[in-house]
């Protein structure tokens, strides 16, 4: 499309708009509790004891495997457990966290970057410390930063997604007007790694001051800045990259494929801080708003509670409903006492509002009207609640991003995601349990097979021993026969001596 | 997060009132009859879904709410006659509730569009009843008496104009001998006309299927008249004559039994059109709108399949 | 008349050939029905059904020797897909062959096992790791929870664990349904 966007998503007036987009510095938490389960990858191992003291920045877990983002104390002070938290997942179950109490001193370790000249680094040196300062995506989807880095390597294109397009949520536009410098040195530093031609950094229409901001801090002619039509799901990386390049990623390809990188421009920021200083992910700008408050941004160290974020803001009294994430794309979560994570961009605090009554589907269309991939979340959901899987693959299940555009819009207030995500977790464990089942039927025809190969193997060797055996009496007989001959033979000598001798 | 758009409800609501110009025509020419059907039809369709749905074991009220038995009872009365006896609509009203809506499932699962179902089925079963319509405007004591006391219909009653017309081409006349032009029937047609354009307006149907019904209708009626002029009905006059537009916006746009994707709601509504002036020229029934709409139903399913839009990402 | 009769009796003898030709052409070698019926079965190779394996019981199943509803771990929707499968009407559950647990793997407390490898014996899948006089463990991941080890056990050291729900193994309601 010419036009900068793209086919289908809804736009969505900002429910919480304010005057001045700025950042509170959060005081610094007296506790922290650190998920060793990030969102993409194993779960983390911790390489610290409850007791140890730790620095703020210092590795506390790692994992083995080859995404393997490593997780940092985000204050200095003791280990004090390590244990299952409740962690903000829609499953509301507890995982492994380390928790640590903070001394009040945020003492820092020592780290060293490339600096200011980073010009200098080779490429596979910034990814390192990309990677050992545990940079995810920051923009929710939490993919580890190093890996789409080194997947890069014929990259002619870079793109920086500011468009935030949740909306209500405003920590990137914060970021981007606050922080424009460090903003755009990321983005050359990105150049940097990738070799790549130009970046484009692409900004809702509504983000005027962001735009001014970054317009003032980029002379280097490689970076462009492109607004987009304010609409929702244009933040999504596949749907972005068709609106400003009018290139399609296919289904289940990646944007390296095409030589395209996508990183968020809160991302970008981190992997300056990364680059330059080899500063570890500890903190990050998060949005709290809602209509029980009033809205605001600020900067808190990772592990905080959402309690304690939410106190920064004036919160009425009322009964309220949390959600972690966007208003569209979030996941309610049941209590104030979990942690902000590296993928918590936003806090809403809602009033509890009466559930609307679901009617049945009426066929009407509008969902796929404004489904960005252009699916029928209709037909689909019809699958869904049979729970015939097959025929939700049919209809492309695994393309839905979840984004809740058509939820949005079904006149007959259907909450279709949580179908989508019943179906494709359904499908998973389908999977697996077929894989286990097919396993388990190998392992008894194997177990069979053993069992008949022993008792073919004992009943030849019964055969062959009694074989042997029987030659072994027949030989004996002979052996005894020609004895008995040979003694019969003697005595007929003897007998013959004595008659001879008589 | 939710939009501020029409729910469900609002919608077959909506519907409703934009069918009211088209029956407030009706009335101006042809009386009091259509009113007293419509009573009939919805009184007997609230209770027959409430019961349905007690049945079912679902709240009676919720179902009752949504308007859409009401919506069904509306669109059969004013397909059939306004003189008709008053068990036929609560015949017609019942058979359409039970068979093409409850049975399934209720409201979305249905596979056929309840209110044809009913006219087919009363069409088929008393065919002298479902023939004769009034002729001049009626009273509300004379519609009373021919409704509820079954007296003999001559002097007030006859055949439409289409039917009429029908009869004669088939029995040899010219067209241009014939006087094909029907006010009562033009202003209905334009009444439903502009009630399914505010309909478009408040985007509560889609443009694809009316477009493409009235489109179908065009093109067929202008081959036949291109193949022979004398012997059919021109081709203007098959959109202001009959129930053209009341099939083209609100019945064949019911989108539960409607084709769901965009394509395939032009494929739809196109072969509708079709269909209609193929019954209404070659058929044996004056008006073909809802055996044309029943016969599609069927073919839904195929064409959504084969209908299915581009995947983002998928060649 | 006569025509009617040639035309028919001709389209007959040309359909009857078609389908005579297609059923020896097309003929499907093997009993496919078994296949698609082991393929339901949960292989947990348990012996509730009253058969020596799943495989067996696939066959009394395909012979129509058996009911569809002797399977305890395959739970009531085993019952429902078998129903579908074989054209039958479904039935519930029957108690008598036991009733679906929760799934589970065991787990041996390797302070008490004494080596006497019968818990080896009996397992159907081979998950046991041990020998005569060496302590004996179960791989886990191999385990189908047929339970067939508990009561073979001399010292009773086998104990059964539930599989509870990880992040990555969640499977959420559907709206307004309750999970059981």
């Amino acid at each position: 499309m010419s036009n900068n966007t793209f086919s289908g998503g809804v736009v969505i007036a900002n429910p919480y708009p304010v005057n001045q987009v700025e950042i509170v510095q959060a005081p610094l938490p007296s506790k922290v509790v650190l998920p060793l389960q990030q969102r993409i990858g194993a779960e983390a191992k911790p390489c610290v004891s409850v007791g140890d003291r730790v620095l703020t920045g210092q590795i506390i877990a790692k994992t083995e495997d080859q995404f393997c983002v490593p997780i940092h104390a985000s204050i200095s002070g003791t280990v004090t457990a390590i244990d299952k938290q409740i962690i903000p997942h829609k499953s509301g179950l507890k995982s492994n966290c380390i928790s640590i109490e903070s001394d009040g001193q945020d003492e820092w370790i020592e780290t060293q970057g490339c600096g200011h000249d980073f010009l200098h680094c080779d490429r596979q040196t910034m990814i390192d410390y990309v990677q050992r300062s545990g940079i995810v995506g920051l923009g929710g989807a939490g993919f580890p930063s190093h890996t789409k880095l080194s997947k890069a390597t014929d990259c002619h294109t870079l793109i920086i997604n500011g468009t935030e397009c949740e909306p209500g949520v405003m920590c990137d536009d914060a970021l981007m007007q606050h922080h424009p410098r460090e903003v755009v040195r990321g983005v050359e530093i990105l150049l940097h790694i990738t070799g790549a031609k130009k970046a484009i950094i692409a900004i809702e229409d509504d983000k005027q001051e962001a735009y001014q901001s970054l317009l003032m801090f980029s002379h280097n002619d490689r970076i462009s800045l492109v607004q987009l039509p304010t609409k929702y799901t244009s933040g999504a990386e596949k749907l972005l990259i068709k609106a400003l390049l009018n290139i399609e990623i296919p289904s289940g390809g990646f944007a390296a494929d095409k030589g395209v990188l996508c990183q968020n421009v809160s991302s970008t920021k981190a992997i300056y801080d990364a680059v330059i200083d080899q500063r570890p992910l500890v903190s990050r700008i998060v949005t709290i708003t809602g209509d029980a408050l009033t809205p605001i941004n600020a900067e808190v160290r990772l592990g905080t509670s959402f309690e304690q974020v939410i106190g920064l803001t004036k919160v009425n009294s009322q009964a309220h409903d949390y959600r972690m994430g966007g208003m569209m794309m979030g996941v309610d979560v049941e209590t104030t006492q979990v942690p902000i994570c590296k993928i918590t961009n936003c806090i809403f605090v809602n009033n509890k509002k009466p559930v609307q009554a679901t009617k049945e589907c009426i066929r009407c269309n509008s969902c796929n009207t404004v489904c960005p991939i252009g699916l029928l979340p209709q037909q689909l959901y019809w699958h869904a609640k049979g729970k015939n899987i097959d025929k939700c693959m049919d209809y492309h299940l695994l393309d839905c991003i979840e984004c809740a555009c058509c939820s949005y819009v079904c006149p007959s207030h259907i909450d279709l995601v949580s179908y989508f995500s019943f179906a494709k977790a359904l499908s998973k464990k389908q999977e697996t349990d077929q894989h286990k089942t097919d396993i388990a039927r190998e392992r008894f025809e194997f177990r069979e097979y053993r069992l008949e190969r022993n008792k073919q193997e004992r009943a030849k060797m019964m055969a062959e021993k009694k074989q042997a055996l029987k030659e072994k009496m027949a030989k004996d007989k002979q052996a005894d026969s020609a004895q008995k001959d040979k003694i019969a033979q003697a005595m007929a000598r003897v007998k013959k001596t004595k008659e001879d001798n008589a | 997060m939710h939009s501020t758009g029409l729910n469900t409800n609002q919608i077959m609501r909506q519907v409703i009132y934009a069918l009211v110009l088209g029956v407030s025509a009706s009335y101006v020419f042809f009386g009091w009859g259509i009113i007293v059907q419509i009573l009939l039809g919805v009184v007997s369709a609230l209770i027959v879904e409430s019961a349905f749905v007690a049945m079912r074991g679902r709240s009676v009220l919720a179902s009752l709410s949504d308007g859409s038995a009401v919506l069904t009872a509306i669109l059969l009365a004013i397909s059939i006659p306004s003189i008709a006896p008053w068990w036929l609509v609560v015949v017609g009203v019942a058979f359409a509730i039970i068979f093409g809506k409850q049975l399934y499932g209720g409201l979305g699962n249905n596979p056929f569009n309840p209110a044809m179902l009913g006219y087919a089925f009363l069409l088929i079963s008393y065919p002298l009843q479902m023939t004769t319509w009034p002729v001049d405007f009626l009273s509300l004591s004379q519609v009373v008496d021919e409704v509820f006391n079954l007296l003999n219909f001559d002097g007030i009653s006859g055949a439409t104009r289409l039917d009429d017309v029908k009869t004669s081409l088939s029995l040899g006349s010219d067209i241009a001998t014939l006087q094909v032009r029907s006010i009562s029937q033009s202003w209905i047609n334009i009444g439903f006309l502009v009630g399914g354009i505010y309909l478009l307006a408040r985007k509560i149907i889609f443009w694809h299927i009316p477009v493409a019904v009235l489109a179908g209708i065009l093109t067929v009626a202008s081959l036949i008249s291109m193949l022979d002029a004398q012997q059919h009905l021109p081709v203007q006059n098959h959109l202001i004559l009959g129930g053209t537009m009341l099939g083209a916006f609100f019945i064949a746009t019911d989108p539960v039994s409607a084709s769901t994707t965009p394509r395939g709601r032009l494929i739809y509504g196109f072969l509708i059109g079709m269909l209609i002036v193929v019954i209404r020229t070659y058929g044996g029934y004056p008006d073909g709108v809802a055996f044309a709409v029943l016969l599609m139903n069927m073919v839904v399913p195929l064409i959504d399949h084969y209908t299915q839009p581009k995947v983002f990402g998928r060649s | 008349m006569i025509e009617s009769v040639v035309i028919f009796s001709s389209l007959t003898l040309i359909l009857g050939l078609i389908l005579g030709y297609a059923a020896i052409r097309f003929k499907i070698k093997g009993n496919p029905l078994v296949d698609q019926i082991d393929a339901i079965l949960p292989q947990t190779q348990c012996g509730q059904c009253d058969f020596p394996g799943c495989r067996p019981y696939a066959e009394a199943l395909a012979k129509g020797e058996a009911q569809i509803n002797q399977c305890p771990p395959g739970g009531q929707e085993g019952v429902d897909a078998l129903a579908e499968l074989l054209d039958l009407e479904v039935l519930t559950l029957n108690e008598e062959h036991g009733e679906t647990k929760p799934d589970h793997v065991v787990y041996v407390d390797e302070k008490l096992c004494i080596g006497c490898t019968l818990c080896i014996q009996a397992c159907p899948v081979d998950a046991f790791v041990g020998a005569s006089k060496v302590m004996t463990t179960v791989i886990q991941d191999e385990c189908t929870g047929c339970d067939l080890c508990i009561p073979v056990c001399p010292v009773d050291c086998i104990y059964v664990r539930e599989i509870t729900p990880t992040l990555s193994t969640f499977v959420p309601n559907i709206p307004g349904e309750v999970r059981v």
